[in-house]
Formats: C-alpha cells, sequence, structure tokens
C-alpha cells in the first residue's frame, strides 16, 4: 500500500435502487464492511459441487472481475473486510440430515469424494477461495455450516466489535447465500447494500428476481447498486 | 405420512410438525390496511385465506401443533432498526397513526390477525421484530421444548417474511413444506419466483406442494369420501 492512499474515505450518496444508499446519506468506511459470500472452488470453480449438480459456470463466475476491482477499493478504502466459506466438519457432525439427503439426489453428496475433494468440506481444495478474490492476512474469514452467514458462526459478534453498522454484500448464489445473508442483516439493523454486478447465480431468472425483490416496498432488505457506483459514491479523505 | 411435493415427496410425522402461519395481520391483507394504503392489491394475499382456514381446521382437527406469527414492534419502537424505520422515505412510517391504528405497532388492531384465522387457546403466537421468525423471538426454543423438527409454512407474503423464516428453519436443520396455495405476495411475479426458489437445486430451501396434497395426506379419508 502506497502512502497516497487514503486508510479511510466516506461512502455516499451512492446511486442505487430504489433509494441512494445509505439510508442515512453517507457513512465513514471505517463503518462498513464488504462481505465476500462464498467465493468458492466448490461454487465457481471446475469440478467442484457447483460443477457436479451440472450447473453453468460461467453464470457463478460472472460477477468474479468486479468483486475483485471492488475488494481492492474496500482495502484502499479502509473498510472491514470479510469472507464467508460455506462448508462442514470433516465428520459431518454439523451437517442436517435433510441438507446431506438434497445433495444426495441431485447426485453430488456433501462429504463425498470428487475432482476437487470432499464436497463443501472444511479444508478441502474445493472447499477454499478461488484466487481471483482470495484473503489477505488480516482480513476476517467466517465459516458457516448454512446458507445466512450469521447463523451458527461468529459474524454478528466481529461487525459489533469493529463497530459495523453498513454492509456491502458481493458473492454467489444470489439468491441462496447473499440473500439470506442479507435478510438476517436486515433483520439485526445493519443497513446493507448488494451489488447487482458483483453477484451471480445458477439461473439467471433467479439472479434478477433476487435483485428485484431488494428494491420493493422502498427497499424491503436493503438497496442494489453496482460496484462502479459504489466507487464513484467514495469521497476520499485528506 | 407422505405429501407429493416439489422437487421430492416430502415426508413427516403429525407429531413432530407444526403449522406456521406468518403473519396474517390485518395491516399486511385487508382491505384499508397499511398494505393497501401503501398501493399494493390486497387481492392477491386475500385469496390465501379459504385455502389456509381449511388447513388450520384440518390441522386443529387432527391435533397438529399450530403456531401464528404477528410483524410488528414496541409502542416506543426501541425495538425497530433506524434503517427500517427511515429506509426509502416512506409516506407512512411505522408507529405512524394509519387506517387500523398504529402501523405495526404491537397492540394495535391492524397488528392483530384476521378474524378468519384468529388463534385459540393453545396455540402460539410469536411476535417478531423483523422478517424471520427466528431472530430476536422465543420461536426456535420453542419449537425444540415442543420437540418439532418439521415445519409446514403459510402465510404471507411469500417472498419476504415466508422466505426469510424458511431460509433460517433449513439453516437449522428443519424440514419445511410451503403450501403453494397459502402463501401470497402482493406481485404475481415474485410469488412464483419465491417458490420456484425454493425447490431450486434439489430443494435447496425445502418442499413445495398444493395444500389439497397435503390435506389428502393429513386426512386420507377426506378424499376417499
Amino acid at each position: 500500500m502506497t502512502s497516497t492512499i487514503p486508510k479511510t474515505a466516506v461512502l455516499g450518496p451512492v446511486a442505487a435502487n430504489p433509494y441512494a444508499w445509505p439510508f442515512d446519506g453517507s457513512v465513514s468506511t471505517a463503518r462498513v464492511a464488504l462481505i465476500n459470500i462464498d467465493w468458492q472452488v466448490d461454487f465457481c470453480g471446475p469440478g467442484g459441487y457447483v460443477d457436479r449438480m451440472g450447473y453453468d459456470l460461467s453464470l457463478t463466475r460472472a460477477g468474479l472481475p468486479a468483486t475483485s476491482t471492488m475488494l481492492a477499493h474496500a482495502r484502499a478504502t479502509g473498510m472491514l473486510v470479510i469472507h464467508t466459506r460455506e462448508g462442514h466438519a470433516p465428520d459431518l457432525s454439523d451437517l442436517p440430515a435433510n441438507k446431506r439427503w438434497r445433495s444426495a439426489q441431485i447426485g453430488a453428496e456433501i462429504g463425498s469424494a470428487g475432482p476437487t475433494g470432499r464436497i463443501l468440506v472444511r479444508g478441502e481444495p474445493g472447499w477454499e477461495i478461488v484466487p481471483e478474490v482470495a484473503p489477505i492476512p488480516g482480513e476476517v474469514l467466517v465459516d458457516k455450516p448454512g446458507k445466512g452467514a450469521f447463523y451458527a458462526t461468529n459474524l454478528d459478534l466481529v461487525l459489533r466489535t469493529h463497530a459495523v453498522t453498513h454492509i456491502i454484500l458481493t458473492g454467489i448464489t444470489t439468491d441462496v447465500c447473499v440473500h439470506t445473508t442479507m435478510r438476517e442483516a436486515n433483520d439485526r439493523g445493519y443497513e446493507c447494500l448488494i451489488l447487482s454486478d458483483c453477484t451471480g447465480a445458477t439461473d439467471p431468472a433467479n439472479h434478477d428476481a433476487a435483485l428485484h425483490m431488494v428494491t420493493m416496498q422502498g427497499g424491503v432488505f436493503g438497496a442494489v447498486a453496482t460496484s462502479t457506483a459504489v466507487i464513484e459514491g467514495t469521497t476520499h479523505a485528506g | 405420512m407422505q405429501v407429493d411435493a416439489e422437487p421430492y415427496p416430502f415426508a413427516f410425522d403429525p407429531a413432530t410438525t407444526a403449522l406456521v402461519i406468518i403473519d396474517m395481520q390485518r395491516d399486511f391483507v385487508e382491505p384499508d390496511g397499511f398494505g393497501e394504503t401503501l398501493g399494493n392489491d390486497v387481492s392477491y394475499l386475500q385469496a390465501v385465506v379459504p385455502p389456509l382456514k381449511k388447513v388450520l381446521e384440518t390441522a386443529r382437527e387432527v391435533g397438529l401443533t399450530v403456531i401464528h406469527t404477528r410483524e410488528g414492534h414496541v409502542p416506543d419502537l426501541s425495538d425497530c432498526p433506524p434503517a427500517k424505520l427511515n429506509r426509502g422515505e416512506p409516506s407512512l412510517r411505522i408507529g405512524d397513526p394509519g387506517p387500523k391504528g398504529r402501523i405495526l405497532i404491537r397492540g394495535e388492531y391492524g397488528h392483530d390477525i384476521i378474524d378468519d384465522l384468529a388463534p385459540v387457546t393453545g396455540e402460539l403466537v410469536i411476535d417478531k421484530p423483523g422478517k424471520g421468525s427466528f431472530y430476536g423471538t422465543t420461536f426456535g426454543d420453542e419449537l425444540t421444548a415442543r420437540g418439532i423438527t418439521s415445519l409446514v409454512v403459510t402465510g404471507v407474503t411469500t417472498e419476504v417474511c415466508v422466505h426469510t423464516t424458511v431460509r433460517e428453519a433449513n439453516d437449522r436443520g428443519y424440514e419445511c413444506l410451503v403450501l403453494s396455495d397459502c402463501v401470497g405476495s402482493y406481485f404475481p411475479e415474485f410469488q412464483k419466483a419465491g417458490l420456484a426458489m425454493i425447490a431450486a437445486q434439489g430443494g435447496i430451501f425445502g418442499w413445495v406442494a398444493p395444500s389439497a396434497a397435503f390435506l389428502s395426506a393429513l386426512v386420507p379419508q377426506e378424499v376417499a369420501s
């Protein structure tokens, strides 16, 4: 990091839908967390879980370039950077029976051996975050057993310890893990922004519907913007 | 017992299954309520009432656990996050005087459940400050205390409170069946997408079936007659 890059900045107003984000006008990046959801080989890499289920990987990889840019921006402006990983303990003791059963039904049983190691098991190559958006030392990693990043994790404690009040979300998939986490965060009072160009789903219709749902009722879960709008809505201090 | 459902048949034991009715409150469902004041068409939500009433009556007959939820806040709004209160500059804010009392405030007429589905003695009512039924409530503890492992989920709205609750329940290992004609949205597009998302990827959040399939599993003799 060079000395010309400010450590904190002011975010907002960011051009977003259905309102200029955040609701309270602007926020110091010291109170903002960028949460990158499940950019794991299992969800967007060859031989991983999503690939094994037969989905088009280009759909879940579509948001990687913009997320990489957004990640660099978050680091440069002093946001708290958090990466989440969905996965289970090697003995599968934290895997609900119905989740295991359903994954077996679709031909990619969690815990079974695949080209990138045991599917969705912590410590396996497929469970790792892809190199394009890999964590660097000092960034927070949250390992979660479910779709939501708050349930059965220390995420809420980490956010409150860092005095975070505003959250920017990227990741995969839009309608499953990103949406569940956004809903959990919203109920907990965090002001959320989901980035349309930094997310993706196995079904494009579900991606579009998930983004649209956020914008209803005046922003029922927060707002939707692009990473470009966030960068343009940043005022560098000093 | 087994219900024909998407994407697989849903097996359940009535002794460990609860019927969950989400937010069938006057302010969301009735004409002249808060929902309609915001410009929403409540007819889509009204359509849920007759099939849901039948499911509720049958659940009571067979002794299924019944749980109702209501979204709302305490009168001093101390449990309402500023982002929820102020976001989007709403024409009517939570706590403002509305057509059926203060908007989304516990104890107000509009906050209560519609007459057709009113809880009876012995049925649990969970008051929740958010969209999900688990966060900030005793819902999870109550399910554990009753030995409930499966949820039959109904109510409004499909893509907001029903979906959030099903997502929370699914991560906690509950088996969730969503009754397609007993959940409703102000927006047909979201009703369709919301149901599709539940059953996507091999049932990533649970199962979906019409109420007739659930009722025929619950009381097979009715189908035969």
